[in-house]
């Protein structure tokens, strides 16, 4: 009796297949090793250093010590006791910034019990993504090799989804992970192709404001009061630095007549808004620029959605934006396993237009500053952390080799799964071929 | 005076006059024998296309026709009937209707499999449906050609009378030919086929069958020993219609199927009619060649929606196109030459109005008429008694109130078989104007209704004063309306009805409070005719395309005799390696020299590719783009019959995006859903032509395997473990060669059955005999190192795995056995088997030495193969390895190296400028050639972009003055 049941609810959710994995893999499939604490101070030199904000340096210098950049610049004492490490001929990064990902949140796409990107119900604002972030993630690794320093795991899969947390990709837990928790909140505009669906979506959408309001005005009255008494809701708790405009509102879109509702409805509600999205942004460019809107462009490699569209449609939308005057930055395709490669987003739109300054900005600095940690991250600049790569040429060609990457001043350990089967193997190769 | 009168006489229903067939029925009670002479007097009598005879007299005689012309004397037993004004034309023929027929029954096929059904016999299914001829005959027709709608080969088909009464009275002829289609009908309870490519193979099979069906059934009657062949009168009745070369008639859904219908035709030697689609003008000059008689739908499309910006960028050119073009088709399918009938099949409502506007774009009305009478009369062999009115053919006619292509013209009667169906008649119209003649007080009121009998609205005014009338019905005999009498002075609400009758309306009415007064009105005006649809359309000057959509070429890219490329840096990717600052001369479509300061003849167009890169054209050797009608067959494990070449769809824009990307060869494969799929296509995207002209003919043949996940998916089909995919590909195996033994030993005389040919077998066994290439999709080390064990056991070398997730981990294995290995560079982990896909895959085959290429498997990443050369570059593989992953490597599998992959003399032109580094993710394609042809060039693609932009505008603008227009 217990016996089937338990193979059923194992079929049911393919976990079978997935318990095979583990058993299987074993120690091979451990992720790398977190690298320990910065000791002392250290200097890059000789390397070309690429600020982002102060442009670039020619053998520059760039020292750190605790994790935190302490100087850069062409000409700078180094520290006496600050190991020296020589990148003549490199060029030095800040660490790219991924901005909105499944990774942590989902293993393998097709195991329900590998994700954990999405909670029950339509209204979930105080749903935190860090608290789910599986540090021991294969995906993880690999993103970090490859310059892939801050990823955010972003809940999914409801009208309001969550808080997604900005994390860096190496360390031994979640917590000390954790770089910036609480970003934003997630909302997912209801899609328009239903007219009674939508107004039923939107609806809810606002009677959860007006929820979250009458709850801050009870609680502030019972602070005040003591005769009035409230208990607390941990929903609408966790909508009031929303409600003050303190935590900006990512909403989600698809298409332009829910770009337009969207911005006429964070207005109404006095919200801090960035638009996350992709197709057809290009068609209502100018009016993002000039309702200040900051958007993030949540893919640029895809193909056209229309017959009539050129080829090349959605490498250009990056180049329109930013003519228009768009503050944008550029998150990749959300998976897991393609983290690592967001710099290709960016690049593909240089190749089509969009000036290489910029490309670099959208995944360092001007993603930084729309997700709200550009005081620790998204340039290399006095003061914040020490999170850079360096690599043997430009960063954003999809041939360059990150040679070492650093997060907070940790020498991370340049092994992922990739690099860990291919060693593996090719042991097995030298046997066979002695 | 008294003609009149026998007019209004006869058109009180009559019913359906049995007498007029000379039948075996018992009559109980009375008989009838009412005469069924008629002369009818003064019409405009069209006898066949173009033969119009004014002031003419028809005579009618116990359904026949007995006399037509001018000077005919007038039978003493006929009643006469006063046609003056009006106009006789002989009834249509429905070349194409499932008029009658019934849906299939569970159980009702002796063949295995029930969509193959030749056996079905419209005669035997036909019921009667007074509702459908009548819809028929309102539009003028009088016979229909049916066929049963579902299945495969759906049955035989009949022709049909169209007047009422019963099946053996209605029936005309049977068995007059054969219903095969391309669609498979849900109506039909069958695991398979599941896809058009099923579909094909299942017709081929079928029809092979039939043949061996013949065979087999002689042999055993002549006393040969050997097993029973089975009893199959499915297969049998197939065997009689191919023997008696019945017309097959082919549904289609588009030209390309078109096409493919004749293919089959050509292949067994059957006379097919096509039932045309309405898309035949986009391909016109193939359709023409195909010299097949056609049967044409004139279901023209609804416009698309283009009222609010956000809608209009929604549609496509593709779309827009159509709308304008498919009333021309009927021109131009009839000026191509090919025998035409038209059906009322897709929109029958609206065929007399479809037909009119057929006429106003082009289409001549003699030919018009000829494909619902002669035409279709000639295609089915009844000229004897249908299609025209001459004496002695049957009494099959239409009375028209005008010429009918005139948009005003309305149908008044249909005699089909010598009895009269009125048509909308003695329907009532209340709109139209009446002038009140009493009582007093509203004397010399105007009524004005307006609107349809189910929605009416009007006014009523007096002395220049009008109101609105508040509510206006109508129940088909008394009229109802009401109004505020305020304004024409009268107090409160005024209640009116009245009965209907041919001029006049006879009403009651009262005030609010009042007892009944009553009125009357005479007919002042009829209603206004509704627009005429015909005109509302402008004229467009659109230029052709092809394919008929966006970035469509108006002809093929030319091949200049001579092309210089002048200053590159060419990756030959041949012997010559990469050199720098040099030229290319392209001869004849092909590469006549790689080199440094080049001849070039004295007239061959020169390109300066100063800066530019030259590589040979991309090769994906895993694509699944441009198959129509599903890319697995899902209805079996074993599905090798199939064929992509059956089903390539190239009218898509991916294959324009494809050249934008530098891909000039592509594998077009089955899917992964079976252990052993479909043969795939190799072809070169020439985009404009039709799907056919893009293969590379001298290819290696290839066939799909699959294996892991997707394959056991399946709960209720074996295989459900990598164990069974193993046991049921060497089950296919052994099969194959079992089949080769029982050809050999009939072959040497010692089997006296005939065997069957098996598509499914032949195409395994060639290869087992390595005449064809297998491609096996894998993801797992054990599942291929299983599947070489397994073609090593059975004396065949793998052709290549494809995506080969863990070749990296049997490497030496790999390369030991020789199978090539086709990756991707970097999906993993959106499944368990791919959990292991590593970057470094590339890079590790290639240092064991394996035959590596890298594909895309999706349509989007193959138009950037370049970027994902640069990514196994990354992982430290060198560039031009690393460009032979893209180019050569996968032409060597697919085996076409010997004409395209690289740069040498004596190769296709198949090449891709870039300008920069080919790998660079900053480079983007400038042109893309394939045999000396510039497919693809950025400018000119910027040109065709502004070029769809004006047509889009075009014909959206046309479309919303057509609307304007009609409100």
């Amino acid at each position: 009796m217990f016996y089937p049941q338990i193979y059923q609810a194992l079929k049911q959710y393919n976990a079978f297949m997935l318990f095979l994995l583990l058993s299987m893999g074993g120690s091979m499939a451990m992720a790398q090793t977190p690298a320990p604490a910065q000791e002392g101070p250290i200097a890059i030199t000789g390397g070309t250093i690429h600020t982002i904000t102060n442009g670039v340096i020619e053998e520059g210098i760039m020292v750190f010590e605790d994790g935190i950049i302490t100087g850069i610049g062409q000409d700078l004492s180094i520290p006496e006791d600050a190991e020296i490490i020589d990148a003549t001929g490199k060029h030095v990064y800040p660490g790219f910034i991924q901005g909105q990902s499944t990774i942590g949140l989902m293993e393998i796409a097709r195991i329900r019990e590998s994700t954990d990107l999405q909670e029950t119900g339509a209204i979930n604002p105080n749903i935190r993504a860090q608290v789910a972030f599986h540090s021991a993630s294969e995906h993880l690794p690999v993103a970090a090799v490859h310059g892939v320093t801050t990823v955010v795991p972003t809940p999914r899969g409801s009208l309001i989804a969550g808080m997604p947390a900005a994390m860096m990709t190496d360390g031994w837990t979640w917590e000390e992970m954790t770089l910036r928790e609480g970003l934003g909140m997630i909302i997912e505009w209801p899609s328009m192709r239903d007219k009674d669906d939508y107004a039923r979506q939107t609806a809810l959408l606002e009677e959860a404001f007006e929820k979250a309001r009458r709850y801050q005005r009870a609680r502030e009255a019972a602070a005040e009061d003591p005769d009035l008494h409230h208990p607390p809701d941990v929903r609408w708790k966790a909508m009031k630095p929303v409600l003050e405009g303190e935590m900006p509102v990512f909403i989600s879109v698809g298409e332009v007549r829910q770009v337009q509702a969207a911005i006429a409805w964070a207005k109404k509600e006095n919200l801090q808004m960035v638009l996350a999205g992709r197709r057809d942004l290009d068609l209502v460019a100018d009016q993002l620029a000039t309702e200040n809107i900051p958007v993030m462009l949540t893919g640029v490699i895809s193909g056209p959605a229309r017959n009539w569209e050129g080829y090349d449609e959605g490498y250009h939308i990056p180049r329109k934006l930013y003519e228009a005057g768009v503050d944008f930055m550029i998150a990749g395709d959300a998976g897991a396993a393609s983290t690592y490669r967001i710099h290709h987003h960016a690049a593909s739109a240089v190749a089509f237009g969009l000036p290489e300054e910029k490309a670099l900005r959208a995944i360092t600095i001007d993603a930084a500053r729309i997700l709200g940690i550009d005081d620790l991250v998204g340039s290399l600049e006095t003061g914040k952390h020490a999170t850079f790569m360096i690599t043997d040429g430009n960063a954003l060609e999809m041939w360059t080799k990150k040679e070492q990457v650093y997060i907070q001043g940790r020498e991370i350990q340049m092994l992922d799964k990739h690099k860990r089967l291919y060693k593996h193997y090719k042991e097995k190769h030298r046997q066979v071929n002695p | 005076m008294s003609l009149k009168i026998v007019y209004l006489f006869l058109t009180l229903n009559l019913l359906f006059n049995t007498q007029l067939i000379a039948q075996s029925t018992r009559i109980i009670g009375l008989r009838e024998h009412t005469p069924a002479v008629f002369a009818f007097v003064n019409a405009s009598i069209t006898a066949a296309p173009g033969e119009v005879t004014q002031n003419a007299t028809l005579v009618i005689r116990d359904g026949f026709i007995e006399a037509i012309g001018r000077g005919v004397d007038i039978p003493a037993d006929a009643t006469v009937v006063d046609l003056e004004g009006k106009m006789i034309y002989p009834g249509f023929i429905d070349a194409y209707t499932h008029y009658g027929m019934q849906k299939p029954k569970e159980n009702d096929s002796p063949h295995w499999n029930p969509h193959i059904r030749p056996h079905i016999s419209s005669a035997e299914q036909f019921t009667p449906d007074a509702e459908k001829a009548e819809m028929l005959r309102k539009q003028g027709f009088v016979l229909a050609h049916s066929l049963p709608a579902h299945g495969l080969l759906s049955g035989s088909g009949s022709l049909i009378s169209l007047g009422e009464g019963k099946a053996r009275y209605q029936l005309i002829q049977s068995d007059l030919s054969q219903h095969m289609t391309f669609r498979i009908s849900d109506q039909i309870d069958s695991h398979y086929p599941t896809s058009s490519m099923g579909a094909v193979a299942l017709l081929r099979q079928s029809l092979l069958d039939a043949e061996w069906y013949d065979r087999a059934q002689s042999a055993y009657q002549e006393g040969h020993v050997g097993k029973r062949p089975e009893t199959n009168l499915s297969l049998a009745s197939l065997h009689e219609a191919v023997k008696s070369q019945q017309p097959f008639v082919v549904p289609v859904n588009d030209e390309n199927w078109f096409l493919r219908a004749q293919a089959i035709g050509e292949e067994f030697s059957l006379p097919v009619w096509v039932r045309g689609s309405g898309y035949e003008y986009r391909r016109m000059e193939a359709i023409k060649k195909t010299g097949l008689p056609v049967i044409l739908p004139l279901n023209f499309p609804d416009a698309p929606d283009v009222k609010s910006p956000e809608t209009s960028i929604n549609v496509s050119l593709e779309a827009l196109r159509h709308w304008y073009f498919a009333p021309e088709n009927p021109a131009a399918v009839i000026s191509a030459g090919l025998q035409t009938a038209f059906t009322t099949h897709g929109d029958t409502d609206n065929f007399l109005e479809n037909l009119r506007m057929a006429v106003s774009r082009g289409l001549d009305k003699e030919e018009a008429l000829a494909a619902i009478t002669t035409t279709p009369a000639e295609m089915l062999g009844i000229t004897q008694h249908y299609g025209s009115l001459e004496p002695g053919k049957k009494a099959c006619f239409i009375i028209a109130t005008g010429d009918i292509f005139d948009n005003s013209t309305r149908i008044r009667q249909v005699w089909v078989d010598g009895t009269r169906y009125p048509v909308d008649e003695n329907k009532k119209v209340p709109a139209g104007e009446w002038l009140v003649e009493t009582p007093e007080l509203l004397e010399g009121a105007i009524i004005s209704i307006e609107g349809s009998n189910q929605r009416l609205r009007g006014d009523i005014s007096l002395d220049e004063q009008s109101v609105r009338f508040s509510h206006v019905g109508f129940d088909g005999t008394r009229i109802q309306m009401r109004f505020t009498g305020d304004s024409l002075g009268i107090e409160g609400h005024v209640k009116l009805s009245a009965h209907l009758g041919q001029e006049e309306l006879l009403g009651l009415g009262n005030f609010t409070a009042d007892p009944f007064f009553t009125w009357s009105a005479s007919r002042k005006a009829m209603p206004d005719l509704p627009e005429e649809r015909t005109k509302r359309i402008p004229h467009l000057e659109l230029t052709a395309r092809y394919p008929s959509m966006e970035y469509g070429f108006a002809d093929t890219p030319e091949q200049p005799q001579h092309v210089i490329l002048r200053n590159a840096t060419i990756w030959t990717q041949g012997p010559d390696g990469m050199l720098q600052e040099a030229d290319m001369l392209v001869s004849d479509g092909q590469v006549a020299a790689v080199g440094h300061q080049l001849e070039a003849p004295r007239r061959a167009l020169e390109i300066d590719a100063t800066g530019m890169h030259i590589t040979p054209g991309l090769i994906d050797p895993h694509i699944h783009t441009s198959i129509a009608g599903g890319v697995n067959e899902t209805g079996d494990a074993i599905t090798s019959e199939t064929r992509i070449t059956d089903v390539m769809h190239a009218d898509n824009v991916w294959i324009y995006r494809l050249l934008a990307g530098g891909i000039t060869s592509a594998t077009l494969f089955h899917g992964s859903a079976n252990p052993i799929g479909g043969q795939n296509a190799v072809i070169k995207p020439r985009w404009g032509m039709m799907g056919e002209a893009l293969l590379i003919e001298d290819a290696t043949p290839g066939l799909k395997f699959a294996l892991g996940e997707n394959v056991k998916r399946m709960e209720t089909r074996y295989p459900g473990s990598r164990q069974g995919v193993e046991q049921i590909i060497k089950d296919a195996f052994e099969a194959a060669l079992e089949y080769e033994t029982q050809w050999q030993r009939w072959e040497e005389g010692r089997e006296t059955m005939p065997p069957r040919r098996d598509l499914q077998l032949e195409a395994i066994l060639e290869v087992l005999r390595g005449e064809r290439s297998a491609h096996v999709h894998a993801y797992r080390q054990d599942e291929m190192l299983m599947m070489m064990r397994l073609a090593e056991a059975y004396g065949f070398t793998i052709g290549s795995f494809e995506h080969t997730l863990e070749g990296y981990k049997i490497a030496d294995e790999l390369r030991t056995h020789g199978a090539s290995a086709v990756v991707w560079t970097d999906w993993s982990s959106f499944k368990v088997e791919a959990y292991d896909g590593i970057l470094y895959n590339a890079r590790l085959l290639e240092e064991a030495g394996v035959h590596t290429s890298l594909h895309s498997d999706n349509t989007q990443l193959a138009t950037r193969m370049n970027w994902e050369a640069a990514k196994v570059m990354m992982t430290g593989v060198e560039e031009t390895i690393a460009l032979d992953m893209i180019t050569t490597r996968p032409a060597q599998i697919m085996g076409i190296d010997h004409r395209t992959g690289s740069l040498e003399p004596g190769k296709d032109a198949d090449f891709v400028l870039w300008n920069g580094h080919p790998m660079s993710t900053f480079t983007s394609a400038e042109q893309t050639w394939i045999e000396g042809r510039k497919y693809f060039d950025r400018q000119e693609d910027l040109r065709l972009r502004e070029e769809v932009m004006q047509e889009r505008t075009l014909i959206i603008n046309a479309i919303l003055d057509a609307q304007n227009n009609q409100n």
